[in-house]
């Protein structure tokens, strides 16, 4: 028990750190007043996304940064969840927003986009919590065990 | 029937065992996360992402049917259509109805688009439909979920004591959030704060410094990249002349005792009905204003009565406020229509920090009339007071506004 409770607190320190990574470098690439990409991510300049969400990137980290120690303790366990909970906000907002843009033909375009308009939304880069998402969803998972344990 | 002090004893023994189970309390993730969003540490982040979802789902929304539909709906087949098919082209119904148009080499254009063509049943329409309707009802959702989720009291006890720099306390965030959608329901909320000097506050402080969401969509539509700025601007107002009217204004500012609710899965019933009465509220108040407020801009820009005050106060708007001569004219229809008034200021050419000072200053100029009619009913001692406040605040905030583009170099 121990043993896998070490594991995740391990997990969720390094996932912290990657996340807080990405919260500054979103923070230091709005600051710059540029776009950074690279493979598949890609990290918004402008103040909204870029700043005001790398905020939020930010918080999320620390929050895992902050709840991986003693990570069996019910205070600390729910600052796991609620780092997870921000990146899921982030990364929801960003899908929302790809969601609402790939139905319409655009300007000068139909109606409704074509599939190839509507698929190609979807490609690749993607935001940093975009990409942190499937990452954070392994909080499901110690929340269903702690809730079966009660 | 009665009892003596011990019969009276224990037959509360007798219901205490009966309905109170002991035991030993745990507390569960849906009580820590609860803490989270109360202490300060924690809950100043966590409310910084709500209102980041909040504004991000909202432009997504708006953004969507406005400028994914309603824009090619209006502009490439309504407005057309009716161009053609109005009698009188050219004529002052045609303008107030239709399309004011313009005049190149001496002949009569029509617009090419709802925004600029200022008619009831293009611009007045467009607004209503294309731009207000899905802003308002994707504001309105979001707010029905906070609040049938628990969150909303969380927020009021956070920002409590920020609020009571400005004498105010934490559930002055209701009606300052249900501005943002209507001033007009915001200052019914004001009904909750609990004394005069309190209401008159908040009252004036909504007036002032809270674009509505026909503002608000509006601006998300023509000046998506300037809203922050703007938005900032009033949210510092909002807190300067705050702080000054709890100063200078005589009367009592309480604390406040809030029972804060547990978080629960909202009901989609509850959200449906919220959602619902608001924005059948908002079609029966609202909408009417915003297309009596086109048609007597219409008739007033006929008439040569806004281009006359427009011309009268350019000097001020110039020297003061530091905005072009021509956004003279939208300023002054601002107190009929802030929304249609930021649609006009979008087409003129001026500087980026000119469009900000400009759209601040409709937003804090003049309450719209609607808003001015229901601060009529709170008591016109309460909207003579407001007024006298605004007119300061006007010159006062639009002045420094300038004076800091001119420190910058921007100006």
């Amino acid at each position: 028990m121990a043993g896998k409770s070490s594991v995740a607190a391990i997990y969720f320190a390094i996932l912290g750190i990657v996340t807080t990574g990405f919260g500054i470098a979103n923070i230091l690439v709005t600051a710059g007043a540029s776009e950074f990409a690279y493979g598949i991510l890609e990290i918004s300049g402008d103040l909204f996304r870029g700043g005001w969400g790398g905020a939020i990137v930010l918080f999320a980290g620390l929050f895992y940064l902050s709840g991986a120690r003693n990570f069996e303790e019910i205070h600390q366990f729910s600052k796991i969840v609620m780092g997870s909970i921000l990146i899921w906000i982030m990364a929801g907002c960003d899908i929302f927003a790809m969601i609402t843009e790939s139905i319409p033909g655009g300007e000068d375009g139909p109606w409704f986009n074509t599939l190839d308009g509507f698929i190609g939304t979807y490609a690749p880069p993607y935001a940093p919590a975009v990409l942190l998402l499937p990452f954070s969803l392994v909080v499901l998972y110690y929340i269903n065990k702690r809730n079966q344990e009660m | 029937m009665k009892l003596t002090i011990d019969q009276r004893w224990d037959l509360i023994d007798k219901i205490a065992k009966q309905t109170v189970t002991f035991g030993e309390y745990r507390h569960t993730l849906k009580d820590a996360i609860g803490e989270l969003t109360i202490k300060p540490f924690t809950g100043i982040p966590i409310a910084i992402a709500v209102m980041y979802a909040f504004w991000s789902i909202f432009g997504s929304f708006a953004g969507f049917f406005t400028d994914g539909f309603f824009v090619r709906l209006f502009d490439a087949y309504w407005l057309p259509w009716l161009q053609e098919v109005f009698p009188g082209q050219g004529g002052w119904l045609y303008a107030i109805m239709v399309d004011a148009g313009g005049i190149e080499g001496g002949e009569f254009v029509l617009s090419d688009n709802c925004l600029e063509s200022f008619g009831v049943l293009t611009s007045g329409l467009f607004v209503a439909i294309g731009v207000v309707l899905p802003a308002i009802v994707i504001f309105y959702l979001m707010l029905a979920l906070l609040e049938d989720i628990g969150y909303m009291p969380r927020l009021a006890v956070l920002i409590d004591t920020m609020l009571h720099k400005i004498g105010l306390h934490g559930y002055a965030i209701v009606p300052t959030i249900l501005s943002l959608g209507c001033n007009v329901p915001g200052v019914t909320a004001t009904r909750i704060l609990e004394t005069k000097k309190q209401r008159f506050i908040m009252m004036t402080l909504l007036a002032i410094f809270i674009p509505c969401g026909a503002q608000i969509g509006i601006m998300q539509d023509v000046i998506p990249g300037l809203m922050g700025w703007i938005l900032l601007y009033l949210i510092i107002g909002y807190f300067i002349f705050g702080y000054i009217l709890n100063k200078i204004v005589p009367g009592k500012a309480p604390e406040f005792l809030i029972d804060v609710p547990p978080y629960r899965r909202p009901m989609l019933s509850n959200i449906g009905k919220k959602v619902w009465g608001r924005i059948a509220g908002f079609f029966k108040v609202a909408i009417p204003f915003v297309l009596l407020g086109a048609a007597i801009v219409g008739v007033l820009y006929q008439l040569g009565v806004i281009r006359f005050l427009g011309d009268a106060l350019a000097p001020v708007f110039v020297g003061w406020f530091g905005v072009p001569k021509e956004t003279a004219g939208p300023l002054i229809a601002a107190f009929l229509r802030k929304d249609l008034a930021v649609a006009q200021l979008s087409v003129i050419e001026m500087t980026e920090y000119q469009m900000i000072t400009a759209v601040v200053l409709v937003s804090i100029y003049f309450p719209c009339v609607a808003t001015f009619a229901m601060m009529l009913k709170e008591g016109w001692k309460e909207l003579l007071g407001a007024m006298a406040v605004l007119t300061v605040v006007v010159f006062a905030y639009g002045g420094l506004i300038h004076l800091i583009g001119i420190l910058l170099g921007v100006a």
